[in-house]
């Protein structure tokens, strides 16, 4: 199916229920090659540019760890979401940021913007994410990863003689590990992971079902340009004293925001039928009030019912019951609280159930 | 198959129909359960309802989309798969036999005829 330009596979031969439930138990390697990955310059003056859109103070960024962040509009609303890191490549320090396939252009033009020399490194450097409880298993043999590696951490290690970039991060709730090697090695490496009985490769129909289990957001879903982070649930993710930083975009309307009661509330539902809650689908209360919008839904393997996350009105009240219209029919929903699956990071040498 | 079942017919709604004594038996091709992915739910039609050739009558839903299942011919609904209702993803199974849909009882047999062969369905899906 095409996807931001891209001919991209919604799964392989097994289909995405197994894909999904092999990366919850075993592993999965996914290809997101097509994801934006820019290396810019560790300098002064092109952090303070970039300041002005990513509400982290980037000067402080500890060598060797990641950290998930957005560009923001003058409204505060998300032009994008990122990963964001700082390590050194051959003696030098970069930020090293992956971004949305679907917001290159957008984002391109701000980074360029701020770091003219900055470099698009993902003609050259295919990005793949092996994602699971096994995946260390599966990639320890082949690469080297220190045993104190921790969820976003991230390190430059070697295969076949080239350098790649390894982060422990992922997008599905569960360990894992995004790997961006040179294309002249990239097919020796998939190739040699999937000697292991345990992984598989995957396609974007599992990689949603896998981050609606985790309850994470997804660009042009729950976050988009007229939505702020903090709306979205994810105030977590701002650096609170950059909110005072008048060189923030939006600082105003975010430290506002953060004072006062929010118009709407992110949450997740499940089914109480079989219905598949999808996308758009619209939320009302028991006197036909429209309350809200879905903006994420699909089957969920785990929990073998439909989960979807959406938006509604801060002042409704949660323990009254929510409708979902559903071709023409109003179906009850149950509110669930985020995540529908746990978090299953490495944190600290243990794994934290 | 017995030699009475008239040969299987589809649709290019990717519905195959088989007659047996007037009564048509209804499911979706192996394309369209291929295509659709991994099937978690199917509201079945109700036993009773009087249809016309091209009418929605009930719903699929994979994990990749919902889809629409209409009626091949005209007739009366009368008998639906209860099996589905716990286990919808015997389509992706055997979507041919085991995974028929509805049965209905038909009122004009020339709508039959009209619809593709095996071949020609195959035919229509290189198009």
């Amino acid at each position: 199916m095409p996807f931001a330009g891209f001919n991209m596979p919604i799964n392989y031969k097994t289909g995405i229920i197994n894909e999904h439930k092999n990366v919850r138990n075993h592993s999965g390697i996914f290809d997101v090659s097509h994801m934006g990955q820019i290396l810019i310059e560790n300098n002064e003056s092109y952090l303070h540019k970039l300041e002005k859109y990513i509400p982290l103070q980037l000067k402080k960024l500890t060598k060797n760890r990641s950290h998930y962040s957005f560009l923001l509009n003058k409204d505060g609303g998300v032009i994008d979401d990122l990963i964001i890191s700082n390590i050194d490549i051959e003696d030098k320090s970069y930020l090293y940021i992956v971004y949305n396939a679907s917001q290159k252009k957008e984002d391109e033009e701000i980074f360029i913007s701020c770091a003219p020399n900055a470099e698009k490194i993902y003609k050259k450097n295919c990005l793949f994410a092996i994602q699971g409880p096994d995946s260390i298993n599966v990639l320890k043999n082949i690469i080297d990863i220190p045993n104190n590696m921790n969820f976003f951490d991230i390190l430059i290690s070697k295969y076949n003689n080239n350098e790649i970039i390894v982060s422990r991060s992922g997008y599905t709730g569960e360990d894992g590990f995004e790997l961006s090697i040179p294309n002249e090695s990239a097919e020796n490496l998939i190739t040699h992971l999937l000697k292991n009985e345990n992984t598989m490769l995957c396609g974007l129909g599992s990689r949603d079902s896998l981050r609606l289990e985790a309850g994470l957001s997804l660009y042009g879903h729950e976050l988009n340009e007229k939505i702020t982070p903090i709306e979205a649930g994810l105030s977590w993710a701002l650096d609170k004293e950059r909110l005072e930083d008048e060189n923030l975009n939006g600082n105003k309307v975010l430290s506002d925001q953060l004072k006062n009661k929010l118009s709407n509330k992110k949450i997740g539902l499940i089914s109480t039928s079989k219905s598949m809650l999808r996308d758009g689908m619209t939320l009302f209360d028991n006197n036909n009030n429209e309350i809200g919008k879905i903006t994420s839904g699909c089957f969920s393997p785990n929990l073998n019912k439909s989960i979807a996350i959406g938006y509604i009105i801060s002042e409704f009240n949660t323990d009254n019951p929510i409708f979902c219209e559903i071709r023409k029919k109003l179906e009850l929903v149950k509110i669930n609280n985020l995540p529908f699956v746990k978090k299953n990071y490495k944190k600290n040498g243990s794994i934290y159930e | 198959m017995g030699a009475y079942m008239s040969e299987k017919k589809y649709t290019k709604d990717h519905e195959w129909v088989s007659i047996e004594n007037e009564i048509a038996t209804i499911g979706i091709s192996n394309h369209a359960q291929e295509s659709l992915g991994d099937i978690v739910f199917i509201e079945l039609p109700s036993v009773g309802n009087s249809v016309k050739a091209k009418d929605e009558i009930c719903v699929v839903e994979s994990v990749k989309a919902a889809s629409d299942i209409y009626a091949p011919i005209d007739g009366e609904i009368i008998e639906v798969n209860n099996n589905l209702e716990n286990d919808a993803a015997i389509i992706n199974q055997d979507a041919e036999n085991e995974g028929w849909i509805f049965k209905m009882k038909i009122s004009n047999s020339n709508q039959y005829s009209e619809l593709m062969s095996e071949d020609e369905y195959k035919q229509f899906l290189e198009q």
